[in-house]
């Protein structure tokens, strides 16, 4: 409620567009891709607009408004160090692959996502992900991607309630998912009940069409 | 039509009879794609030759493809052609476009959002330059044909729209749907473009029992759309309740929700999807962060192996439940790739 609160009051004084996206949260994203020789960590940072400041006050190191390649990789590498990685229990050394900044123009529109790849030659059956960087100010996303191809299987994902952790466990099968054709031969016990749903499904949507055609026909949106 | 390729010839025959009987209109394939090629080439007609060079791109332009977003198009420049250059004729025929392409409720629903942007520019006064129904755009990749693959690609602020004709399939995934205001009045009217989105939802997770909320529901907050605007070719982990664990009325509830997106395209390219989506509904999840009663911001995804959905409020400086974000796509066939394989 209090986020919400101030988020309305800068709502009110922050310029044109503010309205249109992030405005007072910096969404930090992450998305875990497990291969079997390795691990990699995909990042995306958005600095609300009103976060900028913030941010700017831990980036601008000499404070002369402008973020210079030499803060850049300072900033990237604190938030390197500010993340965990575990790998069956025991921390795994991430190597940053590549990274990109936004301009500072499109951060102060709340535009600006700064993106990084951090890669651990590591892999294994268990993993856990933390996330420590700024968690005043941050809202998370954590998400291991699905490699079917690879017979990635994933179980057992745990998160904290704000999504800076993850945990999971994961194997690799002998190869690529099932076809299409695979799920539908499996689904044939289900075809009747398949039938009937679809057929439940457009009675519903009859249903849905003669009330909302009713409701259209008194007004319309255009 | 529906896909052939890998169906026994009983189940293709089963298959097209429901499809035939119950979801599909007496339209055929072809006379739909038809239909939509002469609205297409209605409205290049329309066109002067500079407007043509700019609305018209090459059917392998990628870059063009992937230029879409959920932010204005100030913020995130569009190209194409901007419907607040066009003459009222002209804007008729790109309208008569979407109106061919997409189901009759497809279409309402994306006039309700464009009409939900021209709202927000009226109420933002003078901050409201970036918002309205002038600034949609509209562009085609390819030429529109029954036979070739093309595109049509419309969309502005909160709104993308990705069809790719490839034969006779129309494919709407990727797309992104959105509302800010979720809720606004016409003439003393209410109109809630992403209305059904939201209360068919929570009426399927309060349909649930207390064993299959506890599935479903997960244990943290999640503040955005994951597979949003460039996240293409991404699949994440699934998680929540398995639909395998759903009864029948439940499932037919899942659909029905799902028909929210595979119903903006035309009747004959959603019949077609849905039966895909039916036949992988055992092995597709539903998950939802948040409260259950509805009225308040709930998060919810939708993921089979054909299928991501996801609904998300957005916390930015407001009523989060006025500020709606959605993304769908087929991680097999975004942008038609499977078809135009094919």
């Amino acid at each position: 409620m209090r986020r919400m609160g101030i988020g309305a009051l800068l709502a009110l004084s922050l310029p044109e567009g503010a309205a249109a996206h992030r405005l007072d949260e910096y969404l930090q994203a992450t998305l875990i891709g497990v291969t079997r020789d390795a691990t990699d960590l995909e990042i995306r940072l958005t600095p609300g607009v009103a976060m900028l400041p913030v941010l700017m006050a831990v980036i601008d190191q000499d404070r002369d408004g402008r973020i210079s390649p030499e803060e850049e990789r300072a900033y990237v590498g604190r938030v390197a160090r500010e993340v965990e990685l575990r790998v069956d229990g025991v921390p795994a050394p991430l190597s940053l692959i590549e990274s990109q900044f936004p301009t500072l123009e499109a951060m102060r529109e709340g535009l600006g996502t700064i993106r990084m790849k951090l890669r651990t030659p590591r892999s294994g059956h268990t993993l856990r992900f933390e996330n420590r960087h700024l968690p005043q100010v941050s809202v998370y996303l954590v998400n291991c991607l699905a490699a079917p191809s690879d017979g990635l299987v994933v179980t057992r994902q745990k998160r904290d309630e704000a999504q800076r952790s993850i945990e999971f466990e994961y194997s690799f099968g002998a190869g690529a998912a099932p076809e299409p054709r695979a799920a539908w031969i499996a689904l044939a016990p289900f075809w009747p009940a398949a039938i009937g749903m679809l057929l439940a499904a457009r009675m519903a949507v009859l249903i849905y069409s003669g009330k909302h055609d009713k409701r259209t026909s008194k007004s319309s949106t255009s | 039509m529906v896909r052939t390729t890998r169906l026994g010839t009983s189940k293709r025959s089963v298959l097209a009879a429901v499809l035939c009987c119950g979801l599909a209109p007496a339209q055929s394939s072809l006379s739909v794609a038809s239909k939509i090629v002469t609205s297409a080439n209605d409205f290049l007609s329309s066109l002067d030759e500079g407007q043509r060079s700019k609305v018209l791109f090459e059917f392998n332009d990628a870059a063009q493809r992937m230029k879409w977003s959920n932010l204005p198009t100030t913020m995130v420049p569009r190209a194409g052609l901007k419907m607040g250059d066009l003459s009222g004729p002209q804007r008729k025929a790109a309208m008569g476009l979407l109106a061919a392409t997409l189901s009759q409720r497809g279409f309402e629903k994306v006039l309700a959002i464009v009409e939900g942007d021209e709202a927000l520019r009226v109420a933002s006064g003078g901050r409201g330059s970036m918002f309205g129904r002038d600034l949609f755009y509209i562009s085609i990749l390819g030429k529109p044909s029954v036979k070739d693959p093309w595109m049509l690609q419309f969309g502005g602020h909160h709104l993308a729209l990705n069809i790719t004709m490839a034969g006779l399939d129309g494919i709407l995934t990727p797309s992104l749907t959105a509302a800010q205001p979720a809720k606004y009045t016409v003439d003393g009217k209410t109109v809630r473009p992403l209305g059904a989105e939201n209360d068919k939802a929570f009426a399927l997770i309060n349909a649930l029992d207390e064993g299959q909320r506890k599935q479903a529901i997960l244990n943290y907050r999640v503040a955005d759309l994951v597979l949003g605007p460039g996240q293409d070719g991404k699949t994440i982990q699934p998680e929540g309740l398995k639909c395998s664990a759903m009864n029948l009325s439940q499932q037919a509830m899942l659909l029905d929700l799902v028909a929210e997106w595979a119903g903006i395209v035309n009747e004959r390219a959603a019949a077609v999807r849905m039966a895909e989506i039916i036949a992988n509904l055992s092995g597709t999840w539903f998950a939802w962060s948040g409260p259950t009663t509805n009225g308040m911001p709930a998060y919810y995804r939708i993921q089979g192996p054909t299928l991501v959905i996801e609904y998300a409020p957005q916390p930015l400086g407001g009523d989060p439940t006025m500020h709606i974000h959605t993304i769908y796509r087929d991680p097999t066939n975004d942008y038609g790739k499977k078809s135009i394989r094919r």
